[in-house]
């Protein structure tokens, strides 16, 4: 795949975890997930005009206009998004008492999102998504990891975890006592 | 009085509006992408409608909220509230520009599909087996998103579609479902759809 095509996909990929991320910083009233989603918004942003000079750079060089128009519109759409997810954050970070009708709403919903910090003395450290069977077990399946400023996204069984992980995953909510557990190094496998 | 009509969706509390912002804010991108994906023009005109339905509901919870605020402090709450409104109202605008990229002709855009295809194969399509455990039961009963992750966007019988269906909706033999979730999570339903394996049940929690 090219360059370009790689660029819109983790936009894409991005944006995507942005609105999951944001509906659920307002669940739990969560600053730290707030923040993360403001912080990936910045990424957004940055990748967003990196997109748009490179279409333009390649169009006015002969190459076919309508795949860049294509391609604005599509980062633009993206973009839209990601700051509609930014001003769902902004409600939490703002600081403002919630309307309890607001986490009553998100309740409604079957799953919820979860973040974890894998610890050293997590028997997930080291291992893979397939290894510690984390679906099977809990019905937790993860969405996304963050490993210093860099994301994985759509993590398969392959996927190696290592200490430090912030590891985001989707699932019920009375799966989400024992994925927290595992990676905080309270529950073993 | 003014004589206007009644706007839709009055009757509806503010948390079930607010519940179904929610909800059609996130289905409606999936829905978006699918159709550019699977090049659908009829996934593309329920995005459309969705995004109609969508502003209806943005009004209606904002004539709802007005007429609740009573106090400084129910002012306050209430506007955050409003603000996560129109933000799901925005993801919604959002999906409705992406399908408008339909209109650009499909030979000019060949790489859209083929980047979306290649993508983390979030959205996947597969046909429920006659020998699948799963027909005739609804997708509330089963808990297809608990128990593998996956959500059932939108599924296609015969000639018709059916999208964002309710926890009701029952599944029927041959049905092509459009689903979004992680890899493992597809494979496990498509055990489960093919009918290689039997949906698992669960003792009652005493």
């Amino acid at each position: 795949m090219q360059e370009l095509e790689k660029m819109l996909l983790e936009l894409k990929d991005t944006s995507e975890l942005m609105i999951d991320l944001a509906y659920s910083s307002l669940l739990y009233n969560n600053h730290d997930i707030a923040e993360e989603v403001v912080f990936l918004e910045g990424m957004m942003d940055e990748l967003g005009d990196e997109i748009q000079e490179m279409v333009i750079n390649q169009s006015s060089q002969g190459g076919d206009v309508m795949k860049s128009l294509v391609v604005l519109r599509l980062q633009m759409a993206m973009e839209e998004i990601a700051d509609a997810a930014a001003s769902i954050a902004d409600v939490v970070l703002r600081g403002i008492p919630q309307h309890p009708v607001v986490q009553m709403s998100l309740r409604d919903a079957d799953v919820v999102i979860s973040r974890a910090t894998v610890a050293s003395s997590s028997d997930m450290a080291g291992k893979t998504l397939g290894d510690v069977k984390l679906s099977s077990i809990s019905g937790m399946f993860a969405i996304a990891i963050k490993r210093g400023k860099k994301y994985i996204f759509g993590p398969d069984r392959s996927t190696r975890m290592e200490a430090g992980d912030i590891i985001m995953a989707r699932g019920p909510e009375d799966g989400e006592e024992y994925f927290v557990a595992l990676a905080d190094g309270t529950e073993k496998l | 009085m003014m004589d206007v009509d009644e706007p839709p969706f009055l009757d509806l509390s503010v948390r079930e509006i607010l519940t179904e912002m929610k909800d059609l804010s996130e289905v409606m991108v999936d829905l978006a992408y699918a159709a550019l994906m699977f090049d659908s023009e009829d996934i593309a005109q329920k995005v459309s409608e969705l995004e109609a339905e969508m502003d209806n509901l943005n009004y209606a919870i904002k004539i709802k909220t007005l007429l609740a605020a009573r106090t400084r402090e129910d002012a306050i709450q209430l506007s955050g509230l409003l603000q996560i409104a129109a933000a799901a109202e925005s993801i919604s605008n959002a999906a409705g520009d992406l399908v408008k990229l339909q209109d650009v002709d499909i030979e000019r855009r060949p790489f859209l599909s083929f980047m979306l295809r290649e993508s983390e194969e979030k959205i996947r399509m597969g046909t429920l087996s006659e020998k699948s455990d799963m027909v005739n039961r609804t997708i509330g009963d089963l808990g297809v998103e608990a128990e593998t992750g996956m959500r059932v966007i939108a599924i296609k019988r015969r000639q018709r579609w059916i999208y964002d269906p309710e926890p009701e909706t029952k599944l029927k033999a041959r049905d092509t479902l459009i689903v979004r979730g992680t890899k493992d999570g597809y494979e496990r339903l498509a055990d489960f759809i093919s009918g290689r394996k039997l949906w698992p049940v669960y003792e009652e929690e005493v």
